[in-house]
């Protein structure tokens, strides 16, 4: 197979990366590929879903006890194989989150051999790109490609056009948005239009639907506990077209006012 | 002023450590860098030698991450057991101001009967002396010192920026470090001035604890001139009114005026406290039109560019500093001779008595040959 996929969603906080995320990357074990999951969100429940609801020591965790971190004690193998990692970060108001992150993002680039031969390698960082922490992944050079995550609601496209200009600052490629439908009236032609308007294109609409609140409850994926699942089957196609995926273009965020024609 | 917004692209003493020394000045006995622990270290280290506990929280990666509250809570306590201070000062740093720290809050949680000033600082400023101003500030709410003496310590301090944007290191965007002209052949040249009867005024007009090393000169010429038979040449002036500045500094005026009272050396005009280097200028200015505007040379030790050249004009200007960045705005200002005295800092920390300085050294010296 040999693929090296390193990719990396962003989006809006809350509109459900993680999820995504996890989803994704237990479809693609199905399919046989070695898959690494990292969370980088200081609530560290990024791969929750693919350990059967059980926590994971973070990176920063082991590091704020002064371990001497090895591999062993941070990669953690999940559903099919999928290893998970979970960075972690300093209680919410204390501390520094991204350093948190640029920290983890390094140490683990030292300890970790896995690292290299995974086919697909996801990145799930938080909210939106505040700071330079939260492009350590991509700056570092561990990542390729990004993915945004948006609704059709105006705050999360927002972020989503603001994540754009950012990616093209940096210099990195946007490989497409994926819609994570809030069910709000003409979502699917507003996200169409606004992957098209930034240069991209539309690459899957997740429909809303409880049963990936219900696993997700229960501390699974939907790709293990409603296989069958209408949902499933689009997490199914998503993550195929990501495998396959092989262009990418350099975004160009929208201006404000366009963005808000848009969404009327 | 136009010179206001060039940005200066050499290192300069950072607010961090201005916060240190004024935390010093106010007789503390402990001061907590609360930081890495590499940060300031040169200063730190220096300031133990003045007497002053430094230590630090010692921040690392982890403590970048999850913040320092628990570190600092405990070398608070540390310290209280250790060194049983009167005062304690906590000192910011970049590292733990830009990641958020809150210093009150464990300074709070530590709960210790001693009362405690702590400076939220970094070393992003452009004017170092918002270190100077953030400690003040604190010290006021804690009750150290009054209103009166913090509006004091405040206009000094624009001041004190004033005079470094005008002639100072502050006053060119690179300034290239110089030892200034050879310290024998200017001592040769007051000799000679001496010696032909000419009348001079030393200008010590000194910044705090500098003062112990800058006072050597004022001691040196007069003893030269004495040796000349020429005493009555010399007119002395100095910054060393011991009722000004905060207590330390009011301090180091005491010990200074006593050794020069023990060398029989008279002072003629006090021009300002030992912290009014910045504005003592106006004082000596005045001074000289009224009283010695015909005297041939001046030398003019500490802070030499504080002071107007309006009525020094006429003069041969001879003046000593401690900064070898300082060379080239002097000589602009029309100064003949500069000269700089090397670790002038380190020598005059913890000390309470006059240091020799090298100029001070040498004109002793060539005096004695010359005679
Ligand atoms: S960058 Fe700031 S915190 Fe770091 S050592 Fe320098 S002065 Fe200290």
């Amino acid at each position: 197979m040999n693929v090296h996929k390193r990719i990396a969603i962003y989006g809006k906080g809350g509109i459900g990366k993680s999820s995504t995320a996890s989803n994704v990357a237990a479809a693609c074990a199905d399919e046989g590929y070695k898959v690494m999951i990292i969370g980088c969100d200081p609530k560290s429940d990024s791969s929750i879903t693919l350990l059967g609801g059980k926590r994971i020591p973070t990176i920063l965790d082991l590091l704020r006890d002064g371990v001497d971190v090895k591999e062993e004690d941070v990669v953690f193998k999940g559903y099919k194989g999928v290893q998970c990692v979970e960075v972690g970060g300093p209680e919410p108001g204390i501390g520094c989150a991204g350093r948190g992150i640029i920290v983890a993002i390094q140490t683990l680039k030292k300890i970790s051999r896995s690292l290299n031969e995974m086919d697909l390698i996801i990145y799930d960082v938080p909210g939106d790109i505040v700071c330079g922490g939260f492009v350590a992944p991509i700056r570092k050079g561990l990542v390729k490609e990004a993915y945004v995550l948006t609704s059709g609601e105006y705050m999360p496209l927002y972020a989503a056009n603001n994540i754009c200009r950012g990616l093209a600052k940096i210099n990195t490629p946007l490989s497409g948005i994926i819609c994570n439908s809030r069910s709000v009236s003409r979502e699917e032609e507003i996200v169409t239009k606004f992957a098209a308007e930034i240069g991209s294109e539309l690459m899957a609409f997740i429909p809303k639907e409880q049963i990936v609140q219900d696993c997700e409850r229960d501390g699974f994926s939907v790709m293990e506990k409603a296989p069958d699942s209408n949902v499933a089957q689009v997490y199914r196609k998503l993550a195929r077209t990501i495998m396959e995926r092989d262009s990418s273009v350099m975004p160009e965020a929208l201006d404000d006012d366009r963005l808000r024609e848009l969404t009327k | 002023m136009d010179n206001k917004n060039i940005s200066i692209i050499h290192p300069r003493p950072s607010s961090i450590v201005a916060a240190l020394y004024t935390l010093r000045d106010l007789n503390v006995d402990v001061a907590i860098l609360h930081g890495p622990p590499g940060c300031s270290f040169k200063h730190a280290r220096l300031l133990e030698e003045d007497g002053i506990h430094v230590v630090t929280t010692a921040l690392d990666e982890s403590g970048f991450v999850f913040g320092g509250h628990d570190a600092l809570v405990n070398i608070l306590h540390k310290v209280n057991d250790m060194f049983h201070p009167k005062l304690i000062g906590v000192v910011g740093t970049c590292a733990s101001m830009i990641i958020g720290e809150e210093m009150r809050e464990p300074v709070m949680e530590a709960n210790l009967d001693v009362p405690v000033i702590e400076v939220e600082v970094h070393a992003g400023y452009r004017n170092n002396t918002k270190g100077v101003l953030f400690a003040l500030e604190s010290a006021l709410d804690a009750g150290i010192i009054d209103r009166e003496e913090f509006s004091r310590q405040q206009h000094l301090l624009e001041e004190a920026t004033n005079v470094e944007l005008r002639h100072g290191a502050a006053s060119k965007e690179y300034l290239a470090p110089s030892r200034g002209d050879v310290k024998y052949k200017v001592a040769q040249r007051i000799i000679e001035l001496l010696k032909e009867g000419k009348r001079g005024i030393t200008i010590m007009n000194a910044k705090k604890e500098t003062g112990y090393m800058f006072a050597d000169i004022t001691l040196a010429v007069n003893e030269v001139a004495e040796k000349l038979g020429k005493a009555d040449n010399i007119i002395n002036m100095s910054n060393t009114d011991v009722g000004l500045g905060l207590p330390r500094v009011r301090h180091h005026a005491e010990c200074i005026m006593k050794d020069f009272e023990e060398k029989g050396l008279n002072v003629h005009e006090i021009i300002g406290g030992l912290d009014e280097y910045p504005v003592a200028g106006a004082t000596i200015d005045k001074l000289i039109e009224e009283k010695y505007s015909d005297y041939d040379f001046a030398v003019i030790s500490g802070v030499p560019h504080a002071i107007p050249m309006d009525h020094l004009a006429g003069m041969e200007i001879i003046s000593v500093t401690n900064g070898p960045r300082q060379v080239l705005p002097l000589k602009e200002l029309g100064h003949e001779h500069v000269l700089v005295e090397i670790d002038l800092h380190p020598k005059t920390l913890g000390v309470n008595h006059i240091v020799e300085s090298e100029f001070g050294a040498t004109l002793r010296e060539v005096a004695k040959e010359s005679l």
